[in-house]
């Protein structure tokens, strides 16, 4: 660890003003001190340059899952004052609205004696992989309807059930998208993607509760021990990497004309309030509804197949909830003891609203907001829920996933395809990719424990464990 | 082979190296698709789309040329052949391919963008040389 680093408490780290030239703040940052032992330098780098970006308050955080991104770390999360404030693609992502939703099921293990068969099926039925083609067809005016509703414009046509909605993070659709602004190219992207998987780590997984930490919150989230579950990891596909990559484009100029200093080009932004800010936020809105749609659509291929399959009810595969990961989005927050309007980027990292917040479901409100956190490829996922602590302390945010610490380019070296495969199968866990190659990349090992990311925004009080989950059978694109 | 992996925690870095320009717009777009498709065998062009590209610098150039070509796989399903290119202050040219199969070409990993970190297009003593992360 850099010895410029100062630990807080035994969770909580700081990067002081003078770590790079400019900073308005300091960094915030959250590790156990197990995992702070192999902190990337680029990362803590990247963490400082972000406390640079004008208006940006309190602090610039990192999540447990920090490791080097683009222009932020992944893991990184920030709030800007809506007058002095900047808004950065480089804070979202090029996948925006990365996220993750689970539906649950009346299943037990027991009632899928061929998990493969079931993992073959659903490989089959959701397009997976690169130069898959979406099993709908959307016309120019369908897709901008998708900008503007997100889920519930996938579920107006069909793809699911109107208590979808709610249980999405901004109930499946922010506001002040801006379609126009969504350039033809990223539309013409989009129509022949929506309700595909894409590839790299994003995954459908069947998984089984096993393990209860919170009964009661537990009772309120709709989930028990030995229940079946299934978990969707994907984004806003190629529609919204290219409202990233045009946006980029955009910034990069109006970050000379605004005059504003970066120490990283990767961070090209524009003030919430100038014309360029306000057109990449209503893209970047618009192409999270997307995503929302995308995984409405694949969630409906999976309820149909289960349907078919094992002869369930539609209405017994209710949606637990669903978080984005990759997002910038205006709040309310309490900033020195005003409330604010605030505009908060998270990139790589989950809203974690506490109890009582009004964005969360009312039959949730008084546990806190549901968030999901993925495991990698055989480790498990849990279910948490978010608390005041992460409200005092990081904006209403907490971790996104378990963060990778090694390259893909030494995870095929060090293993093939097939042998990660057949490790897992020992494990009793299933894997299906379109080449071996996508399943060495992601290999369990070249993540951080999930559990001990997991475990340490629980320590930190930014969100509180619920329940765990453990992979049966995973499709990778 | 003109392009090799180098290492890096989540995305693709890649070291690209030729002895002129044109070239090394040509193999950083076959870096692109390898990426995409994994190891593919070459085969006679069935399709031919021109392609165009403009920057300020001869990275943001190259940038803009992938970014262009990235979006040519993914809406035409264009796995890249051959490559006819001038390049100066801008590139044009054509790239010439077959169509996406996946009992051929399902070997790789989408790829989300083209970008800046890391970036750098020098000219060394036999060429240039470039070294890019894609991000996926």
């Amino acid at each position: 660890m850099n010895s410029q680093i100062q630990q807080i408490t035994k969770t909580e780290w700081e990067i002081p003003m003078g770590f790079v030239p400019g900073m308005r703040v300091p960094g915030r940052f959250f590790l156990s001190e197990n995992l702070a032992k192999n902190i990337e330098d680029g990362a803590l780098t990247q963490l400082a340059n972000v406390a640079t970006l004008p208006g940006i308050i309190r602090y610039s955080f990192g999540m447990p899952d920090i490791h080097w991104g683009y222009g932020f770390p992944i893991g990184g999360v920030a709030a800007f004052n809506a007058e002095t404030g900047i808004i950065s693609p480089g804070g979202v992502g090029f996948d925006i609205n990365c996220g993750v939703r689970m539906i649950t099921t009346p299943l037990h293990i027991s009632d899928i004696p061929d998990m493969k068969g079931l993992i073959e099926n659903l490989f089959d039925a959701v397009p997976t992989g690169v130069g898959s083609k979406s099993p709908i067809r959307l016309s120019q005016s369908d897709l901008l309807l998708m900008l503007e509703e997100g889920a519930k414009n996938a579920v107006d046509m069909g793809y699911g059930m109107a208590g979808d909605i709610h249980h999405c993070e901004e109930n499946g659709a922010m506001k002040g998208a801006l379609p126009e602004h969504v350039s033809k190219k990223a539309r013409q992207r989009g129509i022949p993607q929506c309700g595909t998987l894409g590839s790299g780590n994003h995954f459908l997984e069947v998984q089984v509760i096993d393990d209860i930490v919170d009964e009661a919150t537990a009772k309120t989230f709709g989930v028990s021990e030995g229940q079946i579950c299934v978990m969707i990891h994907c984004g806003s596909r190629g529609l919204g990497h290219q409202v990233c990559t045009d946006h980029l484009q955009i910034l990069e100029s109006a970050t000379k004309k605004y005059g504003i200093e970066l120490p990283d080009r990767q961070l090209a932004c524009a003030p919430l309030s100038s014309p360029e800010g306000e057109a990449y936020f209503g893209a970047m809105a618009a192409s999270a509804n997307y995503a929302w749609a995308n995984r409405q659509i694949i969630t409906h291929i999976v309820r149909e197949l289960f349907v078919k399959k094992f002869g369930i009810s539609y209405e017994d595969m209710p949606l637990i909830y669903d978080v984005a990961h990759n997002v910038a989005k205006w709040e309310e927050h309490d900033v020195d003891g005003v409330r604010q309007t605030v505009c908060v980027h998270r990139k790589g990292a989950t809203r974690a609203f506490g109890p009582g917040r009004i964005e969360i479901p009312q039959e949730y409100r008084s546990c806190g907001q549901p968030v999901l956190i993925p495991g990698s490829m055989g480790t498990p996922s849990y279910l948490l829920a978010g608390t005041q602590g992460a409200m005092e302390k990081t904006f209403g945010s907490t971790c996104h996933g378990s963060g990778r610490v090694q390259s893909r380019s030494s995870a095929k070296k060090s293993q093939t395809g097939e042998e990660v495969a057949a490790a897992l199968l020992k494990r009793g866990i299933i894997v299906r990719a379109p080449n071996q190659a996508a399943i060495a990349e992601e290999a369990p090992e070249v993540y951080k424990s999930s559990s001990e990311v997991v475990q340490t925004v629980h320590d930190a009080g930014i969100s509180r464990i619920v329940a765990r989950l453990r992979p049966l059978g995973v499709i990778k694109g | 082979m003109a392009f090799e992996e180098l290492e890096h925690t989540a995305d693709v870095r890649m070291r690209i190296s030729s002895p002129d320009l044109p070239s090394l717009f040509s193999e950083s777009g076959f870096a692109l698709a390898k990426t995409l498709y994994g190891p593919y065998h070459f085969e006679k062009p069935a399709y031919s789309f021109p392609i165009e590209a403009e920057g300020k610098d001869p990275e943001e150039l190259m940038v803009n040329f992938l970014s262009e070509l990235l979006f040519l796989f993914e809406t035409e399903y264009l796995v890249p052949q051959k490559f006819t290119l001038s390049v100066g202050n801008s590139v044009s040219g054509t790239v010439e391919g077959v169509l996406f199969d996946r009992a051929k070409h399902a070997g790789g990993i989408g790829v989300k963008g083209i970008s800046y970190s890391g970036l750098s297009l020098t000219k060394t003593e036999t060429g240039y040389e470039l070294i890019i992360i894609f991000d996926i």
